[in-house]
Formats: structure tokens, C-alpha cells, sequence
């Protein structure tokens, strides 16, 4: 369990956005932090479950950041289903 | 010389090229401070400045412009002609001065060397103008804030600006060592004097002059076309230097440093040009859109001069170069206003209905690309929760430019293959890049870029305590008074009439 920090990008936003993540945090909850700065925000909100993408590829919602062998301030873009 | 027509004696006095023999020339002039790219001593000798101007000619010339604009000043300050201004305005000007005021002095460092390390003696006598000019241009442009400070206490960012780490001071530091204070002679009067000052801030000038007295602000625009007088003339070092360098075959070293200094002059202006063009600048007064003025002015001259010169347009300039000019300022502009504690000025949203009309009409298609970010803005406003506009945590910025990473709006927007920035690891260290440009103009040189630091590396290193908002805007030198705030209080929030696009 530790503060890990990624390069957020939320869909149809405008900029990319240091957010800090933990270790434990599955990709859902990775979502959830990055959509907070943005979601009703810039971006209206939508009532859909929301994705996790690194390098083209879709991360597990249940796979923590741990697991998914992320470095320190890669991009992870997060989307609506 | 009385009796002698200048003519007669200019080229004879000013020009006092002499082989060295005491001395190993690159003992007088080396690499660092003046790389020579290979070209033989007698070579630089040729070089002739367009501009002729004596000492005797140019202290008269001076004495009489500090004369004149002193006293508009003098007159003006006795007026309640500040207070009237718009608030964009205001903005606009107190922004220009933190960013621009003692950048000018630290210019002077780059006209000493030129004055010192130039490669002929016609060019150290006019760099020795230069530096004059660039001294008077960090006087008058601390001086004349100073005395606004009664009406507006954040025209001391004029001097502040420049010795805090605000990000945007950060980023014009980074910009300015690369472009000339930590710059060789020749480097420096291609990048500085040709690029930055021929290409961009000659014609900006005389733009933000006629917009000055257009807003009544004659005070800034007696200021602006003072020092633009100046500026064409030293601006001018630029090219005879360029004509040297593909005289004796160096035409790629040539096109290398313009097209690297180009972009990194590209992202500074749009950051203070476009949007004090496109969104500070009342409505009633724009003459032009940034990017009209960008196509009419910096663009169709930089095209001529490449021409003339036989030079290439950068590798980057359709793709990139054009494509930004379509979104990239708009999507600085909002970060701005999102960002705005962490500016010195209060940015002005500019999203009347009027305002929005003119500009999806400069910039078609710009409300589906920008003005539905700005509808949830509006709709937080409006519903009493504008807390919702501010941040919680901080953009990435770019490694190279040290402007926020903004190329999801580019993405977004349908001029980007991809919202995600561009990485680099190496030895050890992540560094991320908002554009292709700017990471190649790390790759040319990393030794020269790698070791610094950009605010988001200082926060992530611990340099940021506490390491949340509150603690950085301590750490770049903003108190809570001094932090940005929407210029108009978000009056253009509460406007009712629908703009033409029907989006209030």
C-alpha cells in the first residue's frame, strides 16, 4: 500500500492530469480518482461503468495497480463503456 | 566627424577586424560562448547589418524616446484612466509585464555576448545596442507598473515574477537560458534576434500597440511602440548572421536552430498572445483573431524569410505547427482559467454569448470542441458551486516547453492521433513531452535539458511541502491575495440571451 502516481486522461477531456493513486486500488477505483478531477467537471457525467486503458490495451477492472505492472507516471486513460 | 557625410566613415570605424597573435583565437572566443559551427575567422567578417546606426545617432534617438514616453506616462498616471480599463485588459498587461519585464534585462546578458563574443566587429558594435536597448526595455517595463501599484498591487509581479517559481516563471526561465542567457554569440543571434524577435515579438508589438490606444490604454500602447522601435532595429542581427552561416555551407545548422527556437517561441505566444487576442482583449476591440493575425503577420513573414533565405519550413510545420494553431491556445485558455490561483492576473473566461459567437465564427466548429467544456463550467456557475471550476490536482506539464500537457483538447478536437503524451526514459528518469517538436529538441541536445527540474518534478521529489495545492502556490510565491480569480466575478456566467449557436 502506497501513493503511486499516473498520468490521468479522461476522455473527451482537455489536458492530462497528475493524479495519485495507491498500490492497492483496483482499476475501478483508478477510474473513480481520475474522473473525480474531471466529470461534472468539463465532462458531463454519464450513468455507464467506466474502463481503464494503458498503451491501447484494456486493463482487468479487478487488477490492482500492483499487478498491472504500471511504472510511475504512465498514461492511463479512463473512458465509458 | 563634421564635415563627413556618415557614409563616408561608418564602414571604416565600426569595423575593426584584426587577426589575432598574442592570443589563440579560441581563447578569445570559445566554442561555449561562441560556436563558430567550422567557419574560418575572415569568413564573419562580411557580415553587414541592414539597420546603420551611430553612437551619437542612437543616444539621440533614445534620450528622445525615454523623453516622450516618460512623460505620457507622468500624465496619465494623474488620470483615472487604469481604473476605467477593462478587466481583461488589465489582465492582459499585468500578465505581460511579469512575463516579459525582467526577461528584458536578462536579454541584455544575451546582447553582452553578442557585444563580447560576436564574430565581427560591425555585429559586437550594434549587440552593444542591443544591450542598451534591452537595459532601457527591463527599466521602463518595471518602471511603468511601479507606478500603478497604488491602483493594482500585483503590477509588482513586474519584478516579482521572474525571481519566484511560478510555474509560467519556470517555464519563461527555462525558454529564455535556452534562447540566450545560457546561449552562445551565433546561437543566440539566430534563435534570439532572428527567430523570437524578427518572427514573433517585432510584429507582436506593433499588434499590441494598435490594440492598446484601440482600448484606450495609452499609457501600454505609448510603452509597446516605444520599445518595438528597438526591437527592429536589433532584431535585425539575426540576418547577416544567417547569411554567414549558408554563405560558407552551414544552412543545416542554420535551419536546426530555427526550427528548434521557432516552436519554442510558438508555444510562449500562444500561451500570452492568444490569449490575451482571443479571450482578454474586449470584444468591442479585437481587430483580429489570434489566429488571423498569426496567418496575416508571424506566418506569411516567416514564409517570405524562408524563401529569401533558402531555408526550409520546420520539419513540424504542417502537421503539427498548423494543426495547433487551430486548438492549442483555446485549450491553454482554459487551463489557465481552470489553474487561475496559481497566475498572478485574473484571467477572463471571455464566454459572454457574444463572445462565444465570435468565437465559433473565427474558429468554426469551436463550440463542439471547446464550448461544451465551458457549458459544465457554466452549469457549476450557475448553480451555485463554482467550486467545482477549481483544481484538485495539478496538469502534467511538458519536460521541454514547461506548458501544461494539453493534447487531449488536440486529441479531442480531431488534429491529434492520440490524446496521450509522449514519453522518454532515461538514466533512470521519466520525462514526458506534450508534442513531437518538443520532444525532438530534447533528443538533440539531452545533456543541455535533462537535469532540469520542472514543477511536477519538484512536487513528486518532496521540494513541494505540503505536498497539496495550498503548498505549491507557497512554493511559487502566491499568496492568497495574490492569486487569480475570474476577472469579471463570472458575470459572463449569469448572461441569459442564447448566443446564435443557441449555447448560453
Amino acid at each position: 500500500m502506497a501513493l503511486f502516481p499516473v498520468q490521468g486522461i479522461f476522455d473527451g477531456d482537455f489536458v492530462v492530469l497528475l493524479v495519485p493513486v495507491d498500490t492497492d486500488d483496483p482499476m475501478t477505483v483508478v477510474a473513480e480518482k481520475i474522473a473525480h478531477h474531471v466529470v461534472g467537471r468539463r465532462v458531463a457525467a454519464q450513468d455507464r461503468p467506466m474502463r481503464v486503458r494503458r498503451r491501447g490495451e484494456f486493463l482487468a477492472d479487478d487488477a490492482t495497480v500492483a499487478e498491472s505492472n504500471l511504472s510511475p507516471l504512465d498514461v492511463l486513460e479512463v473512458m465509458y463503456q | 566627424m563634421p564635415g563627413l557625410a556618415r557614409s563616408e566613415w561608418y564602414d571604416l570605424t565600426r569595423d575593426m577586424n584584426w587577426t589575432l597573435s598574442y592570443v589563440d583565437p579560441e581563447q578569445a572566443w570559445p566554442q561555449d560562448l561562441s560556436n563558430t559551427y567550422g567557419i574560418p575567422a575572415e569568413s564573419w567578417w562580411g557580415w553587414d547589418e541592414p539597420y546603420k546606426v551611430t553612437y551619437s545617432e542612437y543616444v539621440h534617438n533614445q534620450v528622445g524616446k525615454d523623453a516622450g514616453v516618460y512623460s505620457v506616462n507622468s500624465v496619465i498616471g494623474r488620470s483615472r484612466m487604469f481604473d476605467e480599463l477593462d478587466p481583461g485588459w488589465k489582465s492582459a498587461i499585468i500578465a505581460h509585464y511579469g512575463a516579459i519585464a525582467i526577461p528584458e534585462y536578462l536579454a541584455g546578458i544575451g546582447e553582452s555576448r553578442m557585444g563580447r563574443f560576436g564574430r565581427a566587429a560591425a555585429w559586437r558594435n550594434m549587440a552593444t545596442f542591443g544591450c542598451l536597448d534591452e537595459t532601457r526595455h527591463g527599466q521602463i517595463q518595471t518602471y511603468f507598473p511601479y507606478t500603478l501599484l497604488n491602483k493594482e498591487p500585483r503590477m509588482d509581479w513586474a519584478h516579482k515574477a521572474a525571481h519566484t517559481n511560478e510555474w509560467g516563471a519556470i517555464a519563461g526561465r527555462h525558454l529564455f537560458d535556452d534562447m540566450f542567457t545560457a546561449n552562445d554569440a551565433v546561437s543566440t543571434a539566430i534563435q534570439l534576434t532572428f527567430t523570437f524577435e524578427t518572427g514573433f515579438t517585432n510584429l507582436q508589438f506593433l499588434g499590441m500597440a494598435a490594440d492598446a490606444m484601440n482600448v484606450g490604454d495609452l499609457d501600454f500602447g505609448a510603452l509597446i511602440s516605444s520599445i518595438q522601435t528597438d526591437e527592429a532595429r536589433h532584431s535585425q542581427q539575426g540576418e547577416p548572421t544567417i547569411k554567414v552561416l549558408i554563405a560558407n555551407g552551414k544552412k543545416d545548422v542554420a535551419q536546426k536552430l530555427v526550427d528548434h527556437m521557432f516552436w519554442r517561441s510558438w508555444h510562449v505566444f500562444a500561451l500570452l498572445t492568444g490569449l490575451s487576442m482571443d479571450y482578454y482583449t474586449p470584444l468591442e476591440h479585437r481587430t483580429h483573431s489570434f489566429k488571423e493575425f498569426m496567418n496575416e503577420w508571424i506566418i506569411k513573414q516567416f514564409i517570405d524569410q524562408f524563401r529569401d533565405f533558402g531555408l526550409e519550413r520546420p520539419w513540424y510545420w504542417d502537421e503539427q505547427f498548423l494543426g495547433e494553431l487551430e486548438w492549442y491556445h483555446h485549450a491553454l485558455h482554459l487551463g489557465i482559467w481552470t489553474w487561475r490561483p496559481t497566475v498572478w492576473w485574473n484571467p477572463d473566461a471571455g464566454m459572454s454569448p457574444e463572445e462565444r459567437d465570435w468565437l465559433e465564427e473565427k474558429y468554426p466548429g469551436w463550440n463542439d470542441s471547446f464550448g461544451k467544456y465551458w457549458d459544465v463550467i457554466t452549469a457549476n456557475v450557475r448553480a451555485g458551486q463554482p467550486e467545482l471550476t477549481l483544481p484538485e490536482t495539478f496538469p502534467i506539464v511538458c519536460n521541454m516547453c514547461q506548458i501544461p500537457v494539453v493534447s487531449p483538447a488536440g486529441y479531442a478536437a480531431g488534429f491529434l492521433k492520440t490524446p496521450a503524451p509522449l514519453l522518454l526514459d532515461l538514466d533512470g528518469r521519466r520525462y514526458t513531452f506534450c508534442s513531437e517538436p518538443c520532444k525532438w529538441i530534447f533528443e538533440q541536445n539531452p545533456g543541455r535539458f535533462k537535469g532540469h527540474l520542472g514543477i511536477i518534478d519538484r512536487f513528486l521529489g518532496g521540494l513541494i511541502q505540503p505536498p497539496d495545492l495550498g503548498g505549491a502556490l507557497a512554493y511559487m510565491g502566491l499568496s492568497p491575495e495574490e492569486c487569480g480569480q475570474d476577472a469579471t466575478n463570472y458575470a459572463w456566467a449569469q448572461q441569459d440571451r442564447p448566443g446564435k449557436n443557441g449555447k448560453a
